[in-house]
């Protein structure tokens, strides 16, 4: 059953000249993210969202997420429309933003996550119990307590991780998630994601990683410049070499590794 | 309700967490509380008993007009400095995706930060009296009426501010126009009958010289509820008022920043 539907969604990013532009060299104009993108994603599925810089793997996060909302076209969420009953589709997505410091520096990882897991409602009598379950499953049960200023790229990115399981989402949407992960946590992450999906949980993760993809895709969309170049499963040992070669086959990019 | 309740609990909870891990910030706070009101009794002995605003001592009518002046704007700050704080790390952009309604979120929110100055403000007065020996006559029912009336005027002027930054990232503005005209027509330092008659009808316009006037009332002069009743009727007049616009105008920008992308702009 399909959880997150996009059909015909277009997302166009206006840039306003500053009021004085004589004085700067900025002008104003356009970027189309997203072109009349269609795709779905099923529960129990981990949906790789792949594609350049600019492709609109990130758009179409946000866009799931609501904090953006499309210009034409709809997304929905278990039936939810995402413009219409935004509340709706709020409580049942969970996003990891590449934003790191997306956190209240002067609170532990701890207290940052008790004070978002209220605003989504996890109940009093749960909270303790999942935070302690997501905190292990992200590796920061040693830091649970220590002030989140004091924490590394990796901690940050483990911490939203956290962040976005601790509501047990139906749709769980993360952004370059291992960016900043050693390979250990990597794996664990990896391996947690899979469990995930076998769950139930729709998972739609963004990556530049073809040994990402390789390893938690069930399914890969792959975007550029806003477009929807290829929307297909991942074979069966189908590995990160033979996603590179589909990759810059389909893009039309030069990969220098070959050169 | 329970939700609602336990969201207000989490948020105030960050935010005292928050104060008290910033070490210096209640010494430097308490100093400030200690200078201003010495300040303002060393002027109002310069100045002699002879001048009464109001039929009131000079010191009293300072120490009310300023505290209450200070709680509007330190208010609004406060509110508006955890927006742009929350825009520059990218966390207002993860808050607006909580199940929690942005209109819902914003009004908690608003609720810490107004608490935190409302403390100051009962610090600031009982400082007042105790060290400097302001002298008061308190009706207690009649400050509290002043005091939820201010509050709900104070917490729309914050909201119009997170308004502004989130729609023009310019919420500062607001604050400026607090900092100056508010401050010199409001009568915080002067009766506004001191005014020229023009200035004088343009200070009646604002909020803020009722909530101040209305403080005074109940405070140094005892006045019940029911003689305060006009004062009252134009304070829960702008309260219904000037609430929900602010909130009808933060949600429409919540919106509008939504559809550009310019959440986190700052």
């Amino acid at each position: 059953m399909d959880r997150v539907v996009f059909e015909s969604v277009r997302k166009v990013f206006r840039h306003r000249p500053a009021l004085f532009n004589w004085l700067g060299r900025e002008r104003g104009g356009e970027t189309i993210a997203l072109k009349n993108a269609s795709f779905a994603a099923a529960c129990a599925q981990v949906l790789v969202l792949l594609g350049p810089n600019g492709s609109g793997k990130t758009t179409a996060l946000k866009l799931i997420s609501t904090m953006l909302l499309p210009d034409a076209g709809s997304v929905s969420v278990g039936g939810f429309d995402a413009r219409r009953d935004a509340g709706a589709v709020r409580r049942q997505v969970g996003i990891a933003v590449a934003a790191e410091r997306s956190f209240f520096p002067r609170l532990s990882a701890r207290e940052n996550l008790e004070f978002f897991a209220a605003l989504d409602e996890v109940s009093r009598k749960e909270r303790a119990q999942r935070i302690k379950e997501v905190l292990r499953d992200t590796g920061l049960e040693e830091q649970a307590d220590t002030l989140v200023m004091k924490f590394s790229s990796g901690m940050y990115q483990r911490l939203g991780i956290a962040r976005a399981l601790v509501k047990r989402p139906g749709v769980l949407l993360l952004d370059e998630p291992t960016r900043s992960l050693d390979a250990g946590t990597t794996a664990h992450f990896w391996t947690t994601i899979r469990a995930l999906a076998r769950q139930e949980t729709c998972v739609l993760l963004a990556t530049h990683s073809f040994a990402e993809a390789a390893a938690v895709a069930d399914r890969l969309l792959l975007l550029q410049r806003g477009e929807v170049l290829a929307d297909r499963a991942l074979g069966n040992g189908e590995n990160a070499d033979a996603l590179r070669a589909f990759y810059f086959r389909m893009t039309g990019e030069v990969d220098e590794k070959i050169l | 309700m329970t939700s609602t309740l336990d969201k207000l609990h989490a948020i105030l909870r960050r935010d005292l967490l928050t104060a008290v891990r910033h070490r210096s910030g209640f010494v430097v706070t308490l100093v400030g509380v200690f200078t201003e009101l010495a300040a303002f009794y060393f002027l109002s002995r310069a100045i002699g008993p002879g001048f009464r605003p109001g039929g009131v001592e000079y010191f009293p009518f300072l120490m009310v007009g300023t505290g209450v002046y200070t709680f509007f704007v330190m208010s609004a700050q406060a509110f508006l400095s955890a927006v742009q704080e929350a825009q520059q790390t990218g966390t207002l952009e993860v808050l607006m995706t909580t199940s929690t309604a942005p209109a819902e979120l914003v009004i908690l929110s608003s609720i810490s930060a107004f608490a935190g100055n409302l403390l100051n403000l009962l610090v600031y007065l009982f400082a007042g009296v105790a060290v400097f020996r302001a002298a008061i006559h308190a009706n207690f029912f009649s400050c509290v009426a002043v005091l939820i009336f201010s509050l709900a005027i104070a917490l729309a002027l914050g909201i119009a501010a997170a308004t502004l930054q989130v729609a023009f990232q310019k919420g500062s503005a607001l604050l400026w126009l607090l900092g100056s005209g508010l401050w010199f027509l409001s009568g915080t330092m002067f009766p506004i009958q001191s005014l020229p008659r023009p200035l004088e009808l343009l200070a009646r316009a604002v909020p803020l010289t009722y909530a101040i006037d209305g403080m005074r009332s109940a405070l140094l002069e005892g006045q019940s509820i029911r003689a305060m009743a006009p004062t009252l009727a134009v304070l829960a007049g702008f309260s219904v008022v000037l609430l929900p616009l602010a909130l009808a105008a933060l949600s429409l920008s919540l919106r509008r920043a939504r559809q550009d992308g310019t959440l986190s702009f700052y």
